[in-house]
């Protein structure tokens, strides 16, 4: 079950105070590539609860995120609605294809289940390519950002549009989290660490894989309609394969389960792949050896090897200082 | 759309073609996969590999001088992948095994873009299969009949090796109990190797003899991905059988749904992965009962 330690604490508060400080004071072009952390951050947390706390590694997030986009596009644009419904209706519409993607591929494992949402991304990729409704390869373009001119926002603004990202991804985590403390997120770890004991103690297994996946799907849609505001364009590319595995790879840079690490891996990756893009156009040959390093090295990740250093160290002072006034947590041998 | 009969011999030939192609790259992967439990997405940046090995030694000695040296070359990156990453990742989980591959295929990507440049590379069909051959009632070219031909003759002889001889005797015993093998005293571990670098010389034949109908590009290793993976998802991991009938369904399928639907057609073969999957999730053929 997913727990805050000081140490994760200590990294949420540096991170946030960090994009803060880069939301007020960065020109055009950083508000940008911060926009583009926080929106890949949301995808990540919507991975990292299905397969950091559930053992469900995802090959069709990137898929996700792209009806996300495209419902909000096609809502938005084609059947004129309101942003805010059009965004609902968005989240909704994805929300509910995760759903039935989880539910059909809960029984398959291993390389198996990755194939098998592999072979759902590619289907809804292939599907929107072709498709005249969602404009084929030349994408969708004219989609609007929410109006929240009410409360004296403009979102047409870069600074003003980065800081309402962020907010959304800190609701974005709040809601992980919660989801991930509650009974079903309980049993999704249940699930991860012995399946057949939580099936012999009455769970029905695949309605709790189905149920997070579809959780996460709302994430992931979240994030795509943003995504979506974000660049004010929907391209095919954004359901392709190695968008998934993208996703995959900075939850792993980062270290899976840990969901603030992931949140560290987005960041990390963008500002790489900014960073080695405008030395070399190979860039791609880094991030490749670097996740080779990580995943050989057998840390959790960036994060994880941070917690396995300093971690144990930070809690047991911690847990000296408090053990006296709170020993609610017991720990068991799942 | 025409009826005759001459229209669907060519479609079925163009079908047949397709699955030979998958059928080069799938053998190799799925016998890696059901003797070892190795999942090396790697495999289509290998054939990627064998069509600018080809078409760089084609420039030099001709194409058939391509067609030779390419599945050495490839089986020799094989060797060196297999000695530098994949021996220490083999006691891995899955998730840890497509990851390090996946890195692979992002390093292999931009190091044969340094190496080639990004520019389409060109074959030219060798002079000996330039040609058009009359065939039941058809013109079809004669470049694609000898990928048929060449894909007949490598499933006969795996079959044949797999089924008669002792060496395919210990990679069924491999696949089907790699433990119990190994108590019987056969080196798994050296099998493996061999199986491994049969794996890519096939992957770098396969982007050989596929050089000359594709342009080769850094990215064609992505783009056949995906169709291996189907191929061996719906035949079931790690057998002959299933990779051959994986190949065919999925040359069928694609081939003539592009014909008769052509807005289902991508959509088709996902779907039919797709409910491959729900009813049995081991795919059709698989290796292990």
């Amino acid at each position: 079950m997913f727990r805050h330690t000081p140490l994760r604490y200590g990294a949420l508060v540096l991170l946030a105070s960090a994009a803060l400080f880069q939301a007020f004071t960065a020109e055009y072009f950083g508000l940008e590539i911060l926009t583009e952390i926080v929106i890949l951050a949301m995808l990540v947390i919507a991975l990292d609860m299905v397969a950091g706390f559930g053992g469900m590694v995802s090959l069709c997030h990137g898929a996700l995120l792209g009806v996300g986009a495209y419902g909000y596009a096609i809502l938005s644009t084609k059947l004129g609605l309101t942003p805010v419904v059009a965004m609902a209706g968005a989240v909704a519409i994805t929300g509910a294809v995760a759903w039935v993607i989880g539910a059909i591929c809960a029984r398959s494992h291993g390389i198996y289940f990755i194939m098998a949402t592999l072979a759902f991304g590619q289907m809804g990729y292939s599907y929107v390519f072709e498709a005249p409704l969602f404009g084929g390869d030349d994408g969708l373009g004219g989609i609007a950002r929410l109006d929240l001119s009410l409360i004296g926002l403009d979102l047409n603004d870069g600074r003003s549009f980065a800081l309402f990202s962020l907010g959304v991804l800190a609701a974005i985590y709040g809601v992980a989290v919660l989801i991930l403390r509650s009974g079903l997120g309980r049993s999704l770890s249940g699930v991860m660490h012995n399946e057949q004991r939580m099936r012999a103690l009455g769970l029905t297994v695949w309605r709790v894989k189905a149920d997070v996946f579809g959780l996460s799907g709302l994430i992931s849609g979240l994030a795509g309609v943003m995504a979506a505001q974000h660049v004010m364009f929907v391209s095919p590319g954004l359901l392709s394969w190695t968008v998934s595995g993208e996703a995959l790879v900075v939850v792993i840079l980062g270290g899976l389960g840990t969901l603030v690490g992931p949140l560290l891996g987005a960041a990390v990756f963008v500002l790489l792949k900014h960073e080695v893009g405008a030395l070399t156009s190979y860039w791609h040959l880094v991030v490749g050896i670097l996740l080779i390093a990580v995943v050989m090295s057998r840390a959790n990740g960036i994060f994880g090897w941070i917690e396995a250093r300093f971690g144990a160290r930070i809690e047991r002072r911690a847990a000296d200082a408090v053990r006296d006034i709170d020993p609610r947590e017991v720990k068991t041998d799942a | 759309m025409s009826l005759d009969l001459g229209f669907w011999t060519l479609q079925a030939l163009n079908a047949l073609q397709l699955s030979m192609l998958l059928f080069l790259l799938s053998i190799g992967l799925t016998v890696i996969f059901g003797l070892m439990h190795f999942v090396n997405l790697a495999h289509g940046a290998l054939y990627a590999l064998g069509a600018y090995f080809a078409a760089s030694a084609a420039a030099v000695g001709g194409y058939w001088a391509g067609f030779f040296l390419a599945p050495v070359a490839v089986a020799g990156v094989g060797v060196l992948l297999y000695s530098g990453l994949i021996q220490r990742m083999r006691k891995s989980g899955p998730m840890a095994q497509v990851l390090v591959t996946f890195g692979l295929i992002f390093a292999l990507l931009d190091i044969t873009r340094i190496v080639w440049g990004d520019l389409a590379l060109g074959l030219e069909v060798p002079d000996l299969l330039a040609g058009r051959v009359a065939l039941l009632g058809v013109e079809y070219p004669a470049y694609r009949l000898f990928i048929i031909a060449l894909g007949l003759a490598i499933f006969g002889a795996l079959a044949f090796v797999l089924s008669r001889t002792q060496i395919g005797a210990m990679i069924r015993a491999g696949v089907d109990n790699d433990a119990m093998a190994a108590c019987l005293g056969i080196n798994v571990e050296r099998l493996f190797f061999i199986v491994f670098c049969v794996g890519c010389a096939l992957a770098g034949l396969a982007g050989a003899v596929a050089a000359p109908l594709l342009s080769v590009t850094p990215d064609m290793g992505l783009q056949i991905l995906i169709p291996t993976l189907i191929v061996i998802v719906i035949g079931g991991l790690g057998s002959l059988k299933g990779a051959i009938a994986g190949s065919l369904i999925f040359g069928f399928v694609q081939t003539f749904g592009a014909v008769l639907a052509p807005q289902l057609a991508s959509v088709l073969i996902y779907a039919l992965l797709a409910a491959v999957l729900v009813i049995r999730p081991v795919g059709l053929f698989p290796a292990k009962g």
